[in-house]
This record gives C-alpha cells, structure tokens and sequence, in this order.
C-alpha cells in the first residue's frame, strides 16, 4: 500500500506523543490511566504505518505502559494502579486490532478502486440524487472531465444525457430488478455526442432502501457508425440483387473448393483437361456446387414459379453438354477471381435460355460459400446474329443465282452469234452447191466460214468455262480458328438441343489462308451440322464434334471435324460427294457435293475417312 | 441516181414514195444490217445464193446514211445492236412514210419485241439461228407478194 504524503510527519507526532505520554505517565503521580493515551499513537501509527509498523507501534506502546507502571509503582503492590494498568493496556490491544481490521478493509476497497480504473469502461457511483461519488480514470479519459471535476456534480447533467425512454420508466425497472441496462446518448467535453451502453447496478443499504447507483458505459459510437453502414451496405446490396434487370445467383462453391486443393496436392494442373478425362468427378462437382439464393429476375427469366424451386445443385441448371463450368472450375483452380462465358441454361419448363454470364470468386477462399454469378439472357441478341447470318446467306444465294442468270444470258448471246453464223452459212453453201451450176467457189468460201465460226464457238465455251472455275468471288485473308468459331456461334442452339459436346481444338500460330469467308463458313457449318445429326441416334456414348485444326508438314492447313456418330461404310466414303446422295429422308444430297466443288475452287481438298466410331471430314486448304 | 434529191439525199420514205424500186437491175436487192460481221457475211451469202444481190451495213446508222444502195426491194435487219436497235430503225422508216418490207432477225426473241415489231410493220420476225427455208420463204413471200409467215 502506498503511503500517503504526511506519513513523516505523522510519525513523528507518533513517537513525540508516545514519548509525551511516557513521562507523564511515570514522572506524574496522576490517579489517572494515562496510559490509555497511547491509543493515540495507534491510531495515528495506523494511518502512518504499514501493518507492521502499527504492530510495532502497538507492541512499543504496550511495553511503554508496563514500563511506566514498573517504573512509579510496586510490582508487588497489587492495587488500583495495576488495575489501570491492565485497563490501558487492554485498550491499546482492542485499538490495535481494530486498527488493523480497518487497514485491511481499506486494502481491499483500494485494490478494487484500483480494478475499477483498470477497466476500459467508463465506471462512476452517483447517490441517489444521481451526484457523483465515483469516476474512475477511464471515465475521466473517455468524457475528458477528471474526477476532480464531476464529483459532486449531478450525472445526467454534466454528461447531458439522453436517454432512450422516460427517465422514471428506467428507475422503475432499474428499483425493481437493480439492474437496467441500455443505449444513451451523452455528450463529452468537447461537444461531441456519443453513443455508450451502459449498464447501471442498484446498491441497496441493509434496509434495502436505494443507496448508490454503479453505472458502467462503454463506447459503441464506432460500432454503432460501422453497423449502420453495413445496413446500408446490405441495402443497397439487397436492391441491386432484387431490381437489377440482369440475373444473380448466389452459389456455393466451398464444397467443391476441397475437391480442387485435393487436385492440387495429387498434382493436377490442368482442371479442364482432368475434368473432361474424369466424368465422374465433373458429375460431383456439378452437383457440389450448390445455388443458395436467385434474385427475381432469375426466377422470370428461367421461367420458374418462385425463387425456391431453383435453388440447389447447378448441375440441374447447366445442360449435359455446357463447355464452360469445367473452364470455370480451372479459374478457381487457377487463383482467377473471375470467370466469364456463355453458356445455355435450363429453364424450369423444360427449354434453355442462351445466357452470358460472369462468376465473381471472393479473395479468401473462406467466402466461397457466396460466389455471385449475374447472366444476362442473350436469346433477342443470338436470334439476330442468326437472322442477319441466313440473310447473309440468302442475300449471298441469291448473288450466285443472279450472276449464274447474267452468266446465262452471256453465254447465250455469245454463243448464238457464231452459232448463227454456222447455220446460215452451211444453208448457204448447201444452195450454192444445189444450184443448176454448182458455184463451188461460193460454196466453198461459205464452208469456211462454217468452221471459223464453229471454232469461234468453241473458243467462247472455253472462255466461260475457264471464267467460272477461276471464280471464287472474293478473296480474303482469313483466320480459320476465327471462322469456325462464329461457325460454332452459329450452331450453338444445334448443339445444345442435340446434346453434343464441341471440342475445339487450334494449332497456335496457324496461318492465315485466303478465300471467300462465306463460302469457306459454309463449308464448315455445313460438315458440322452433318457431324451433329449423324449422332441424333446415338444413346450409349457421348455425342463429342470436334473441330480441330493443324498446319500439314507440306504446307496447307487442314481442319479435321469428327464426330462420334454411326460412321460411314467404306463403299460409301467417295459416294457422300456425289450430287443427290443423301442418307437423309429429307435431304437433297447436294451439301456435301457443293462443299467439295467449293473448297476446289479454292484449291483444296474434302475427303472423308472413317474413325470408328464416327467420321471424320478433312479439308485441306492452301495457305495465304 | 434517180434516188439523189436536189439536196444531194434523198430520205427513204420519199424513196419508198417514189416507187424507186428495181432501180439498177430486175435483181431484187436485199439490204442486210447486223453488228456482227460473222452473221452478215454468211447472211448475205445466203442471200445471193438465192439469187439475190445483196448490200451488208454493220450499223442502222450507216444504212440510213447509205445514199448510194438505200434503194433495197427488202430489208433483212438485226435488234441487238449498238447505237439504234433494228426495231427502232424499222420504226424510224415507217415514220418517215417508207413501205419498205423488213424481215427482222434476232438471238433473244421476247413476246413484247415480237409484238413492238410487227406492229410497226415488220414483214416476219425470225430467231437467230434461222433455218435457210424459213428465210427464203420470208424474202419469196416479200419480193414476189406471196403469203407472209
């Protein structure tokens, strides 16, 4: 226990007054129990002295008293002065214990005053007339007014505080319980209002009548700003998630997280790869993934009745053939904190929407239980690609069938001169010969025009046909992987409705080759679609087209579609070239013919071999 | 020539109006006008083969401007031709008041230019390539007024 500042003094006036009482008690022949006196000392040693000192004091006060008594009196003399002998010495005793039993209550009360500034909280006791007895020095740093200030003043005044209900609701239940806990609303010296629980305890006398109110206040100012911000934070959330016109799934994907970092330990790189190797482990990952919450728009726009029956595993959402959630998985796998695609999607009635869409992947894998993925229903957008694609297409026909009619037109008016000419001079030269004397000068003369004219024909057929096989119309640059992806744009509806996976496979750095981008795309839907319905009846094994492209060691590029369909029999391979074979009831057999006579005119090649099961189409084209 | 007009040019309707037919020799005179130098000559070889004697132009322009043989008992001429077209030049006749027969030829004959020539007069309209017999019926039927076909 610290001593406090006039200990020195005070000890002094201790041994003074111990000396004092002394002599008076052994030089004074006083009928008296001066001795008692010496409870003086105890006392005065009590506030000057640690525990041991006061016993020290009391022991020397004690020895003092009997001192004195054996010093003026006659220790045998057994009489009055024995008696306020014993007197004083029993009152320097029951001193001294009391002494020491108020030092050790006054130890305890200090040490927990002294708890009470330890604590962080704002603690102060006002009496029952709500005046300060008590501010501890977190209250004096937490409202900047020192105890010195505020004891003696009226709490609720100095902190001006609000409180949240009438004042006398709050001592009701704080009389009948004692206790009341709540917010207020105070003010600190600077001004500045704050934000403090509190937590008032009732302090009863033994009659149980209210004594003194402990009231503790922490700080929630901050708390409070942060959580009103996250409110508003989840409300601005909770309005783009509901009005948004675009499509919010909330997912999610920690169960799937485990079977990734599993991938990693074993060495796994490549996720796609092992995901299209591993169809089972693809299967659980699609149902791993699970769809927590839709927003409205997700509900119109697949078409559900309410937000409830969509939610669960993805894998009833994303069609058996979606190219992209393998892709996305290797994002995750690969540290991407976004992945975006397109991809088609189920709707609860049965159909599937076209939709583009972006998964955002939070920074701590710990929040993968909420990835947000938005979509956006692209069907408007696809149908007009598709519709300006067959316009394009039809515009292009009708190209081909226009110049094929001036082309006609040409022909015939070049050719019918000569032609003409032929006819009237043979005429001519059959009446010079039948006349009553042949002229065979004439005759011959006409006959010669007949094979000049004859050769001329000759000549202009040579020139049509030398014009048309030179003309694929418009040459261009192009980047084949390029074309047959807009190719595989095009079909992607074909695709999903035939469940077909698209496997897409470039050589990097392929050269460019030149030709007639339309015709060329043509070629290619056009071996696609055939390798899609080639696999419309195919049930025991994955419907795979893949489209791969490659440079030839001599030069041309090649592109390989091979689809996993029924195949061709080998008597049958150069006969699908052949105008109007057709395997098809409704078909006209003129596709593949015209493939070929198209990729011809741009100097390539078509063939057909057979890769049990399937087929697959090759196309050789020179390079640009 | 009794074609010449004190101006030097006689137009063919005032030719045609002066009966100045037959004016060299009793061999009627056929006036072939095509564009194509192949069809002409063999035209106009048929053409004397039959007996006749015949003048060739490569253009309408050049027979209009022909002063010297645009005298003919007939006219044989093509449509498709550059500058004016043989239907244009039989109208052209007709407008100037000439009755000269013209027996047009062509390689693209269509129902509006059939109907266009001989409305204006034409004495047959024959398809490239005709046959010797259909155009040796057409011209006996002009210069010796048998039937037209």
């Amino acid at each position: 226990m610290a001593e406090t500042p006039d200990a020195a003094p005070s000890r002094i006036a201790a041994v003074a007054i111990a000396l004092a009482v002394f002599l008076i008690d052994v030089a004074t022949p006083l009928e008296g129990a001066v001795a008692v006196l010496y409870v003086v000392v105890v006392l005065i040693a009590a506030r000057a002295f640690s525990r041991g000192g006061v016993i020290l004091a009391s022991g020397a006060c004690l020895g003092l008293t009997i001192a004195a008594y054996l010093i003026s009196h006659d220790p045998e003399a057994f009489g009055s002065p024995l008696l306020r002998c014993l007197v004083s010495l029993a009152a320097i005793g029951i001193t001294t214990a009391l002494a020491l039993r108020h030092k050790a209550d006054a130890a305890v009360l200090a040490e927990q005053a002294r708890l009470l500034d330890l604590t962080h909280d704002a603690v102060f006791v006002r009496d029952r007339h709500d005046v300060i007895t008590f501010w501890n020095r977190a209250a004096e740093e937490f409202y900047g007014l020192s105890a010195a200030e505020v004891i003696g003043r009226v709490a609720h005044e100095v902190l001006q505080t609000v409180f949240p209900t009438d004042r006398a609701v709050i001592l009701t239940e704080l009389h009948r319980t004692g206790r009341w806990e709540g917010e207020l609303v105070q003010r600190v010296r600077s001004g500045r209002a704050v934000v403090v629980e509190s937590r008032w305890a009732l302090q009863r006398d033994a009659a149980g009548a209210p004594l003194a109110v402990l009231e503790t206040n922490t700080d929630v100012t901050e708390r409070k700003r942060t959580y009103a911000q996250l409110v508003a934070s989840e409300r601005r959330y909770r309005t783009i998630f509901d009005n948004t016109r675009v499509s919010i799934l909330q997912q999610d994907w920690s169960a799937v997280k485990a079977d990734l970092d599993r991938l990693r330990a074993e060495g796994v790189r490549d996720v796609a790869a092992y995901a299209a190797a591993h169809p089972d482990f693809l299967a659980r990952a699609r149902r791993n993934v699970v769809i927590v919450d839709v927003n409205s728009v997700t509900v119109r726009m697949l078409r559900a009745p309410d937000r409830e029956s969509l939610l669960g595993p993805l894998d009833d959402l994303l069609p058996e053939a979606d190219p992209t959630f393998p892709l996305s998985l290797a994002a995750l796998a690969n540290g991407e904190r976004f992945f975006e695609g397109e991809t088609q999607v189920r709707t609860h009635d049965g159909g599937s929407v076209p939709v583009l869409f972006g998964v955002s992947f939070p920074a701590d894998p710990a929040d993968l239980g909420c990835v947000l993925v938005h979509a956006l229903d692209i069907t408007e957008r696809k149908e007009a690609a598709e519709a300006l694609l067959t316009v394009q297409a039809d515009l292009a026909h009708a190209a081909r069938v226009s110049t094929m009619g001036e082309l006609t037109a040409t022909m015939a008016h070049e050719i019918n001169q000569p032609l003409a000419a032929v006819v009237t001079n043979g005429e001519a030269a059959l009446r010079w010969l039948r006349r009553p004397a042949p002229d065979l000068g004439e005759a011959t003369d006409a006959l010669g025009r007949v094979v000049t004219n004859g050769r001329r024909a000759g000549e202009i057929v040579a020139r049509i046909r030398g014009f048309l096989a030179k003309s694929p119309p418009r040459h261009e640059s192009l980047d084949l992987a390029e074309m047959i992806g807009e190719a595989a744009q095009l079909l992607e509806r074909e695709l999903a409705r035939h469940a077909v996976i698209l496997r897409q496979e470039n050589e990097p750095g392929l050269p460019r080759v030149r030709g007639d981008r339309l015709q060329l795309q043509q070629v290619v839907v056009n071996l696609m679609v055939n390798g899609i319905q080639a696999m419309a009846a195919i049930r025991d094994r994955p419907r795979v087209l893949t489209v791969r492209t490659s440079r030839q060691e001599d030069g041309p590029v090649r592109v390989d579609v091979a689809d996993t369909g029924e195949g061709i029999r080998p008597e049958a391979l150069e006969r699908v070239f052949q105008p109007f074979y057709t395997t098809k009831s409704n078909g006209m057999g003129m596709g593949l013919a015209i493939c070929r006579s198209t990729v011809e005119a741009h100097g390539g090649r078509l063939w057909v071999s057979d890769a049990g099961p399937g087929a697959v189409f090759h196309v050789l084209l020179p390079v640009d | 020539m009794g074609c010449i007009s004190e101006s030097g040019f006689l137009t063919l309707g005032q030719l045609a109006a002066s009966g100045a037919r037959h004016t060299m020799s009793d061999t009627p005179t056929i006036a072939i006008v095509d564009d194509d130098e192949a069809v002409r000559t063999a035209t106009a070889s048929l053409v004397r083969s039959l007996g006749y004697a015949a003048r060739t132009y490569a253009s309408a322009l050049d027979f209009l401007q022909d002063g010297q043989g645009a005298c003919p008992d007939c006219l044989i001429t093509d449509v498709q031709m550059p500058g004016m077209t043989g239907v244009e030049l039989q109208e052209r006749l007709r407008a100037e008041g000439s009755t000269l027969p013209v027996i047009v030829v062509t390689a693209f004959p269509s129902e509006a230019m059939r109907q266009r020539a001989l409305a204006s007069g034409a004495c047959a309209v024959l398809e490239k390539p005709f046959g010797g017999d259909v155009m040796v019926r057409s011209l006996q039927s002009v210069l010796e007024g048998g039937p037209l076909s």
